[in-house]
């Protein structure tokens, strides 16, 4: 079976982009007097960025700005990976963002707690190559979760 | 709130960065294995360069579990046919857990690449999750006697 091949660096822009932007309204969330609420585009933004990523990855912008702008100053990776894991770590991080944009109507503290989730996975994932749904992947295949 | 939350914000980044760091000191460490069954190289379908593998290595086999979608598993395949290049009586084989994951349940595998060193019996005497550090398993093959 042939298998899309990306440059493992293209997810890791993304997830330093994520983190960054999930930071802000988790700190929103949790230091404004009406947090929850003025984090809550900041976590559409996210639940829109990762859904981009599911549905049309090809044309998501974090992926063409690396592609244009930092590809082309770092040269070529040592090594291609195969596509599907860090695909799959988008819907994790779409379903975290998703608890956030649905769960804020029944419980707005759902806000933080979602945007804490998709920090901690994005971060690790940035700046110590810890891609945690990837490594969900395998096992969560093992226990016919996902096929 | 305010105050407790800026405290709230600056312990999400700091149990995300120890996990960072606890990761990058724990990932491809490996542990060893005390009681283990002798595994059939034949009957779970290793392989070494595409064709079947019949007998254990001499003195030990370095079994790889890699898939498909692994994207730091060929260049584990590099190191461990060079260790196998240079080290008498040790042989290198592979499985692909992709459409074998009975394999990735009874060995208790969650990703890949996992490594297992099999002394000259056929059981597994240390397992590595991950990619190995480096001369790791040189290490762990001088303790069996191998060199």
């Amino acid at each position: 079976m042939s298998a899309e091949l990306i440059d493992p660096r293209g997810p890791r822009f993304g997830a330093a982009i994520t983190s960054a932007l999930s930071l802000t309204a988790f700190g929103i969330a949790v230091t404004l007097p009406d947090g929850f609420l003025t984090a809550y585009p900041l976590i559409v933004l996210l639940a829109l960025l990762f859904s981009w990523n599911v549905f049309a990855p090809k044309t998501h912008p974090f992926g063409l700005i690396f592609k244009k702008l930092i590809r082309p100053r770092i040269g070529a990776p040592s090594e291609l990976e195969d596509a599907r894991p860090p695909q799959f770590a988008q819907k994790v991080g779409l379903g975290f963002a998703l608890l956030g944009l649905i769960g804020y109507w029944i419980a707005p503290v759902l806000v933080a707690v979602s945007a804490g989730f998709i920090f901690f996975a994005a971060f690790l994932n940035a700046f110590f190559n810890f891609c945690l749904g990837c490594q969900m992947y395998l096992g969560l295949k093992r226990l016919g979760i996902i096929r | 709130m305010e105050t407790s939350g800026i405290y709230l914000a600056l312990g999400l980044f700091a149990l995300t960065l120890l996990a960072g760091i606890f990761y990058k000191l724990s990932a491809g460490s490996g542990r060893s294995v005390q009681r283990s069954e002798s595994i059939d190289l034949v009957g779970i379908g290793a392989q070494k360069n595409g064709f079947p593998v019949k007998e254990l290595g001499k003195n030990a086999t370095l079994l790889q579990f890699s898939t498909e979608y692994c994207g730091q598993c060929p260049g584990v395949r590099r190191s461990l046919s060079q260790i196998e290049y240079r080290t008498g009586g040790v042989l290198h084989a592979e499985v692909d857990l992709t459409d074998r994951l009975d394999l990735a349940a009874r060995f208790k595998i969650s990703q890949t690449p996992t490594v297992f060193i099999l002394n000259q019996k056929g059981e597994v005497t240390f397992r590595v999750s991950g990619v190995p550090k480096a001369g790791l398993i040189q290490q762990e093959l001088a303790k069996l006697g191998i060199k």
